[in-house]
Formats: structure tokens, sequence, C-alpha cells
């Protein structure tokens, strides 16, 4: 009888040794990869945080402005005047119905070798 | 087998069997005893190791407070002023280090601008902890790990980047060393809610949200581009502008030149790269005029139909005070200010009355430093009681002196319906601001006024400035004040200020320009401040109206409309 409890409690014992050192290593496993994700994820705001700098850097005025005198010429870029910018109210209202006799007479004249536009062209120069 | 007393007085006799367990006993005993001291050595040291104290400071600061980091400032739109980079810096363990000859060399050849007698000293030694060299970049890091001496580490810090340069630097302010602010909003973030949090602990290493400031990057960039170019186009020793949104008190630009980069702070501390609107107090000049016929209209006791008489000089004693630009002969009101009459400016203050002028210039705010979060603040020199003659000086802005932001902010309650605002550097509603407001004049004044501001772009000392910002309904006053060289006004050195509005008609932002001494910018051109601080003025508000949403209108009802009943 107690021979069996011995046994029983050896076994049991030696199971359970084990097991704390399986759990032990895990741990210490799981530790160490946790570390090495911290250590990765803080390199990665690291570099994330100089990328954001730069992207800011490089969406300053103070950067931008400098590439935008640089191609003034090649664009052909002037400063924005007053007397460019239009209202709504200055557009003309759209006609009820399209103008028929107008288009008739536009495409006959097409049709005859003549463009209306391409006149007022040549006529401008 | 036994055992024999020689005495021959007892003789004890023995089994072999007891003698071999009282051996054993003794043994057991032995054995314990020395198990007992084994496991009271180990306990003893646990305890020991126990009370071992972990030295977790960094030369006398927690690791903590190296990383803390500060919240990205942005401005009204979200584009970053300043930013947290994660740098790494180099730190030694000197107790660990074996071989000091060989690593201060190894580091030496790494970082050859470390001196390596320094060098040398600093790794010799029982520390536990001393900094090498802080916020290196990612690829020197890589370099020193490669070295592979032990005893040299890095941690991580956070460093300030102000990705604008010098753009917004006197708004900004800077961080020393240890990320603590040490100028502009910078330091008032420190003194206000971000030394609360660290000191509770919640400030540190983790994300904070991100502050908006009032200014408007694209507005700053303009302003910070004309005045740059101001300065080199009337060859001036300094600039300086403000712009500010009447409603809301939200300053949209702040500009000093000369200025200074934050990326590299001591640059700060060089010769006047001072912050002058907020803490160069000025004359200001004739830009003052604005506030004295403010105040007068509002007593009562001037109307805008007066007249006054500018034929010959103010006397006191021996001073005769006369006119910059003289008409000498019977002035209107708005004739006073649009040719910018210091006669008809005295007299338009002696009728209201020099008491009555110097407690409106307490309701202004000219005796506190002005409102602002920025810490760089200074008290105004005004006379806490008016002579005569300081009185009158004092009518067209000569012998007090008060800040630009101060008078910034008087012209903009003074068109802002009588409705002064506290200004401020953070994102404010107007129902926010609509709570500081202090009414300064009636209703009526305020319309007077624009009406008064708006005729002197469009005939007199302004229309330069509406050259450039024409269709944008701005109106403003000049200022050419003389400067005080060695106790006398000096004639040849003045400083050009322009006060102005935009646009007049629904009036929402106001501005102050500093031009010091500017020289004039060709042969034609004059000296005086319409010639350049309003021509800058001007070329600012032709740029930044469209972006503020202000479209040109050349309707000339619009200008119709401000002129007062009694003058139509």
């Amino acid at each position: 009888m107690i021979r069996t409890l011995n046994v029983m409690l050896v076994v049991t014992s030696i199971a359970a040794l084990v097991g704390v050192y399986a759990l032990k290593y895990t741990v210490e496993d799981t530790a160490a990869e946790k570390t090495a994700i911290q250590r990765q994820i803080e390199r990665q705001q690291a570099d994330l945080s100089l990328l954001k700098a730069d992207w800011a850097f490089l969406n300053q005025p103070a950067n931008v402005a400098p590439i935008v005198t640089r191609h003034v010429a090649e664009l052909n870029l002037q400063p924005l005047a007053q007397e460019q910018f239009g209202r709504f109210e200055s557009l003309p209202m759209r006609m009820r119905a399209p103008d028929s006799s107008a288009l008739d007479s536009l495409f006959e004249a097409l049709d005859s070798g003549i463009d209306p536009i391409q006149q007022l062209i040549t006529e401008a120069e | 087998m036994a055992s024999l007393a020689d005495s021959g007085t007892t003789i004890a006799l023995d089994g072999a069997r007891k003698t071999r367990g009282h051996l054993t006993k003794a043994r057991i005993r032995w054995v314990i005893a020395l198990l007992v001291l084994v496991f009271g050595a180990v306990a003893g040291r646990l305890v020991q190791l126990g009370l071992v104290e972990q030295d977790n400071t960094i030369e006398g600061q927690t690791r903590d407070l190296i990383t803390a980091s500060r919240p990205a400032i942005l401005d009204r739109n979200g584009l970053e002023l300043a930013v947290d980079i994660r740098v790494p810096s180099l730190f030694a363990e000197p107790r660990r280090i074996i071989d000091v000859e060989e690593a201060a060399q190894a580091i030496h050849s790494v970082l050859p601008d470390i001196n390596v007698d320094w060098l040398r000293q600093r790794l010799t030694g029982d520390k536990g902890f001393v900094w090498v060299k802080r916020e290196l970049t990612p690829a020197i890091q890589e370099r020193i790990m490669q070295l592979g001496i032990p005893g040299l580490d890095f941690v991580t810090e956070s460093k300030r980047f102000y990705p604008g340069g010098t753009e917004s630097s006197h708004i900004l302010g800077a961080v020393n060393i240890d990320n603590q602010g040490i100028a502009g909003i910078e330091k008032h973030m420190d003194d206000d809610s971000i030394a609360l949090l660290q000191s509770l602990g919640l400030a540190r290493g983790n994300e904070l949200q991100p502050v908006n400031l009032s200014i408007d990057l694209r507005v700053q960039h303009v302003m910070h581009d004309v005045l740059t170019d101001a300065m080199t186009r009337y060859q001036a020793i300094a600039a300086a502008g403000a712009m500010m949104d009447i409603k809301t008190g939200e300053v949209m630009s702040l500009v000093s030149l000369p200025d200074f980069d934050p990326n590299y702070p001591v640059t700060a501390l060089e010769k006047d790269r001072f912050n002058r609107i907020t803490s160069g107090i000025y004359e200001l000049g004739s830009t003052f005029k604005t506030v004295t016929v403010a105040a007068a209209l509002d007593s009562g006791k001037v109307r805008i139909t007066d007249n006054f008489d500018a034929r010959f000089g103010v006397r006191f004693g021996r001073f005769t005070i006369d006119d910059f630009h003289g008409k000498h002969r019977v002035l209107s009101l708005p004739e006073v200010y649009k040719y910018s009459s210091n006669i008809g400016t005295i007299k338009t203050m002696q009728q209201m009355g020099k008491d009555e002028f110097r407690a409106f210039l307490t309701t202004v705010g000219f005796d506190k430093p002005a409102p602002i979060e920025l810490p760089e603040r200074r008290l105004p020199t005004v006379p806490a009681k008016f002579s005569e003659i300081v009185a009158a000086t004092a009518s067209f802005g000569h012998g007090l002196s008060i800040s630009p932001l101060h008078m910034l902010r008087a012209i903009g309650g003074l068109v802002n319906d009588g409705n002064m605002v506290v200004p401020t550097m953070y994102k404010r509603s107007v129902a926010d601001a609509a709570k500081t407001y202090e009414r300064v004049v009636s209703s009526q004044t305020s319309q007077e006024i624009r009406y008064l501001m708006r005729l002197n772009a469009l005939e007199g000392s302004g229309s330069r400035m509406n050259k450039f910002a024409a269709g944008y309904r701005a109106g403003g006053k000049t200022g050419t004040a003389e400067k005080v060289v060695k106790g006398r006004y000096d004639s040849s050195k003045t400083l050009a200020v322009f006060v102005s509005a935009f646009p007049l008609d629904n009036p929402r932002y106001a501005m102050i320009i500093l031009v010091d001494e500017p020289k004039d910018e060709n042969a034609q051109s004059g000296h005086t401040a319409g010639w350049n601080a309003g021509e800058a003025t001007g070329r600012i508000v032709q740029r930044v109206a469209p972006m503020l949403g202000i479209s040109p209108d050349f309707a000339d009802m619009l200008d119709k409309q401000l002129v007062p009943a009694q003058l139509r």
C-alpha cells in the first residue's frame, strides 16, 4: 500500500519537475521573443518617425517654394492676378433650347469647307 | 569488541550496534549543521542581493525623462510644424570597459569630432553610466555596433525636429537637449500642461495628442517670404509682421526677421534675434493716429464732419510741432487722417481732452503686456499721466512705446465692430473667442474707422499698398517714426510701420508690418512707410487673400457703402 503511494508520489514529482522546467524554458523563450518584438517595434517606430519627419519636411511651403521658383520659366508660371478670378454669376445662363438655325448654318458652312473658328483665328493673326 | 576505560573505576561495556548508533547520530548532527550553514549562506546572499539597489538613472535623471516625447505641433490645417524623431544616443558603462585606450581610439575613428583625451577620461572609472554622444544617426549607430566594444550601448531618445526650419522660429521657440521647451510655444506648453502630465507619469514614451496652433503655414510662408524680400529690397536691418483673425483672435502668422533655426537653438541667442512682435516695444508713429481718432470719435466730442485748423504748427514752449506733408489749411477729420496731419491730430485729441485720451489707452490694453501664450512679452511704456505736450506727442505715436501686438490687437478691436479680442496662438472658434470680447468703441465709431482706413488706402498714404492689393478692400495707416539715436530723433533712421485690415466691407483680418531703417528702393521711390511697409502689406494681402477664401471684388459700391451717412 505505502509502496504504491510512494511510487505514485515519485512519479508525480518527476512529472511536476519536468513540467515546471518546461514551463520555465517556454516562459524564457516567450520573454526573449517579446523583447525582440519590442526592440523591433521601437526600431520601426524610430524609422517611422524619421519618415514622418521627412514627409513633413517635403510638404513644407519652405521646401516647395524654391522648387516652384526653379520651374517658373519652364512651366510659364505667374502669380495669380486679381483679374483672373471669375464668379459663377458672371457665367451666362444656359439657353433654354439649342439655337437650331445657327447650328444648321454652322454645319452648312462646315460642309462647304469653311471653318468659322479657323477664320476667326486667321483674322486675329 | 569492547571498549575499555583505562582508569579502571568503571568498566562500561557497549554493544557494537550501540557504538555505531552514537557515531551515526554525531555524523548526522554534523551534516545538519553543515547544511544549515550552507543554506544560511545562500539565504543571506539572497537577502543581500535583494537589498542591492538597481541604478536606473542616467546621470541623475530617470530613463523615462530622457525618452520623454512631446506632442507634435501642427498648423491650423494639420501641416507639421514640429515633430519628434527617435534617434539613438551612445552611452558607456565605464566599469564594464576592459581596455579604455582601445575603446577611446575606436570611438574616435567613428566620431572624429570627439577629443580622444576627453574620451579616455570619460571612459575611465567605476561609473555605471556616462553619455558619450547624444542624438546620432542610425548609420553611425550601426558602425559603432560593428566595433564590438563591450560596455558601449545605445538608448533611443526623442529629438525635436522642425521641418520648416527658420520659417516659424519665433512662434515655436526651441527645446534643449533634454527635450524641455526653452522658448516660444514649446516653453508655454511645458509651463502649461505637459509638465503636469509628465509629473504624473502620463506623457512618457507614448504618443501624445498633437496640438493645433492658430498659425496658417501658407500665410506664414508668404509673410516670411515677402519680409525676407523687403529686407533686401529696402536694405533694412530688421523686419517683422503679424496677422490676426479679428473675430477669433487667432494669430495667423507671426514673423520677425532676423530669425533663427530652432533645430540649432544656439542661433536664437545671437544678437537681434528677439521676437519683435511680442517682446519689442516701439514708438509706432502715425499708425497711432488711428487710435487717437477712434478715441475722439467715440468720446462724442468729435464728429467725423468736424474741421480742424492746420494752418500753423502747434507751439509748446520752445517746441513747435508741424506736419510732415504740410497742407497748411483747414482740414476735415478724414483729411487729417488721410494726410496724416500731426497738427490736426493734436487738435482732435485736445477737443476730446487729454485725460479721456489717456483713459482710452488703458481701455485698449496699452498698460499691460499684450495677452498671448508666448512667454516673450514686454511691458509697454506709456506715461501714467499725460501733460499737455506728452498728450500731444502721444496722439501721433511719439513718447510712448508699445509692442506691435498691442497695436494689432487694438486695430482688430476698432474694426471688429468695437469688440477687442484676446489674441491666441491656438486654434479657437468664434464662439469661444466671443467670451473674451471687450467693447472698446461703439459700432458706429468702428464703422467710421473702417471708412477712414479704406479712404487712406484709396487716396492717402496707403495707396501704394492698394496698388498691389486691389480688389481685396484693404485699408490701413502708415507710420514713419524717427528713431531715437543718442537721445535725439534722427530723421535718417526711421521705423516704418503699416497697420491694416481687410476686407473692410466685412473685416476679418488685421495685419501689422514693420520695416526697421528702410532705405529708398530706387531714386523714384520715397522713404516713408507707404513705400516699404505699405508695399509689403499689399504684396502679402495679394497672395494671402485667395488662400483665406476672399475673392477680389472691384465693385465701387462696396467702397461707397463704407462712407458714413453724414459724408455722402
